[in-house]
């Protein structure tokens, strides 16, 4: 049997708008990392729960011990006081391991949309449809932000519940303004992955640029803290920007810096991206 | 007619490696192109550099009138592509995968996908992960073709795929000649190219080495024989024959090549001894590429 197609079945001659192919992109990156708030979201928003959960029963042996550590030790790690839910729910998890996690899940979403994409083959079906490459990185950088956005939703809800349950009073407005906070971390680190998507051609080169900067970041900020002459140089990393939302509140320049940054470098990136080859 | 596909010494090195070096071709409309070539020779490369996956080093493309590089959007809005591998995400389904690109081209519908299914016994509904290479295959047959693209451009369209639904496939090509579609696809099957082919480039190490009419390709072909007698039989006899050459005689055994077209006269000249066994096999590509090389540097 054939069918000979007619004029509504044919393709375009002209290339559809760029918004329909976005729409599209994102759509398919969302159903690509649906199960994601709950595989990152729950375990982290559980581990929080438990922290605070935890702090009534400790509270005032921690008081006590926190006393007793080098004040070097307690700026670098934000343990300036811990007589609040906050402040120990800050010094256990969004001083170090949240924060860590979700830029790392956003820079693994990026790293297998973009290079990992390309080095299994699928992006030779797509790139040769009417969609031009800045399209599929803005795309995977928008579903990278709602995908982190849908994490951290999860990880809150989960933490403010284990609040509820055990009656302490963990202030909503911080929660919201920390988890802020992880997002633009998160942002920027996607920025600084699509970079590197932008010029390397496979996933683990990407996910490795992206920890190692997520990692060094880091400890550039908690040896600048420690290190007199290294302070200096706090400003190079992104968690000087990050601050400690949950016990200072949301520093709004901060916040718009990492985000800005964010899309700046995703932009450069797609720059880059539409100048190599896509090897396939 | 005018040209769909026209490459003017399109060259594309990867640093000092060789890709594909002055690569001048033009395709016509309605024409259905077949690309010829060992692995590694240079047939990817030249299908990628025209889809903008690859960008050339030097010289030029144009599809449809239209700059390879700066009008590639506009292109890619009108062909259709198989990827000599094709491969997507292996969680998603054939169903998935043809309505994701549909959306990326702009359609409301999935054009003729229910047909395509049907004729290729497709499986839509399976995660292309869980399909076996051939049926993976018509899942990509199916997403190049869906959107009756104005160019059809395959990349090895048959492999995996089982005789039945090759000569689907060979029945869709001719249907696509047939309602004006340009289609140009690359093989190693010489017999393929002939059968679906108007006219064959040949590219041997990233260099073009002939662009033939198939009708002329095919009076250049020709068959090994090997043939053993019941007895013995005068060597002077076989080297008579017509279209004979390098041949080789061991005992009852004659090993021998033979142009085509001589074929039936050979068979029947054979014909006169008892003939013990008979075998005709196809000369490799390879063979015949060095066919081409030969006539080459003859030229040169």
């Amino acid at each position: 049997m054939s069918v000979a197609p007619t004029a509504s079945t044919q393709a375009p001659a002209v290339a559809p708008p760029a918004r329909a192919a976005l729409r599209a992109l994102v759509r398919r990156g969302l159903l690509d990392n649906r199960r994601a708030p709950l595989v990152w979201g729950g375990p982290l928003g559980a581990m929080s729960a438990f922290v605070v959960a935890l702090y009534p029963s400790i509270s005032d042996s921690l008081s006590q011990a926190v006393k007793g550590y080098p004040a070097g030790l307690k700026d670098a790690f934000g343990i300036t006081d811990l007589g609040t839910v906050e402040a120990y729910l800050n010094a256990e998890m969004f001083s170090l391991f949240l924060p860590l996690a979700v830029a790392y899940f956003a820079i693994r979403c990026v790293a297998a949309s973009i290079a990992g994409a390309e080095e299994h083959g699928y992006l030779d079906t797509v790139l040769v449809t009417p969609v031009a490459r800045r399209t599929l990185v803005a795309g995977v950088f928008a579903t990278t932000a709602i995908a982190v956005a849908a994490v951290l939703v999860v990880a809150g809800l989960l933490t403010a519940a284990g609040a509820a349950l055990t009656g302490q009073a963990l202030a909503f407005g911080r929660l919201v303004a920390a988890l802020a906070g992880v997002w633009g971390l998160a942002l920027f680190f996607a920025g600084c992955a699509t970079l590197a998507a932008g010029v390397l051609h496979r996933a683990a080169p990407v996910l490795g640029a992206g920890a190692g900067l997520l990692g060094g970041m880091y400890l550039l900020d908690v040896v600048g803290k420690l290190a007199d002459p290294v302070q200096e140089l706090r400003w190079l990393s992104a968690f000087r920007y990050y601050g400690t939302p949950l016990t200072a509140g949301l520093d709004g320049a901060g916040f718009a810096a990492l985000v800005l940054a964010g899309a700046l470098l995703a932009a450069a990136g797609a720059a880059l991206y539409e100048r190599r080859d896509i090897t396939g | 007619m005018d040209a769909v596909i026209q490459t003017d010494k399109l060259t594309k090195r990867y640093g000092s490696a060789r890709g594909i070096d002055d690569v001048s071709l033009t395709v016509l409309r309605g024409e259905v192109f077949g690309f010829l070539g060992p692995n590694g020779a240079g047939k990817t490369t030249t299908i990628r550099t025209l889809l903008d996956l690859l960008h050339p080093t030097s010289g030029q493309a144009r599809l449809f009138g239209l700059d390879s590089r700066r009008d590639s959007l506009a292109i890619r809005a009108r062909l259709g592509n198989l990827p000599g591998e094709f491969a997507f995400e292996p969680r998603r389904t054939g169903r998935e995968i043809v309505a994701f690109l549909a959306a990326l081209r702009g359609l409301r519908s999935l054009g003729r996908t229910s047909e395509l299914t049907e004729r290729f016994s497709a499986d839509l509904d399976r995660p292309v992960g869980h399909l076996s290479r051939g049926n993976r295959q018509k899942i990509g047959l199916i997403q190049a073709l869906f959107h009756a693209p104005e160019l059809l451009i395959l990349d090895e369209p048959t492999g995996g795929l089982d005789p039945l639904m090759q000569e689907e496939f060979h029945k869709i090509v001719a249907e696509e000649r047939e309602r004006g579609a340009t289609v140009f696809l690359s093989s190693h099957d010489l017999d393929e190219v002939e059968r679906l082919c108007d006219r064959v480039a040949i590219i041997r190490d990233g260099r073009l080495i002939a662009v033939e009419h198939v009708d002329d390709l095919t009076r250049r072909r020709y068959r090994h024989v090997t043939v053993e007698f019941a007895e013995a039989v005068d060597v002077s006899e076989l080297r008579a024959l017509p279209g004979v050459r390098n041949l080789e005689v061991d005992g009852r055994r004659a090993r021998f090549g033979v142009a085509a077209g001589a074929l039936d006269a050979v068979i029947k000249a054979l014909a006169r001894h008892k003939i013990v066994d008979l075998e005709l096999a196809h000369p490799s590509l390879e063979e015949i590429f060095m066919t081409y090389y030969a006539r080459e540097e003859h030229h040169a």
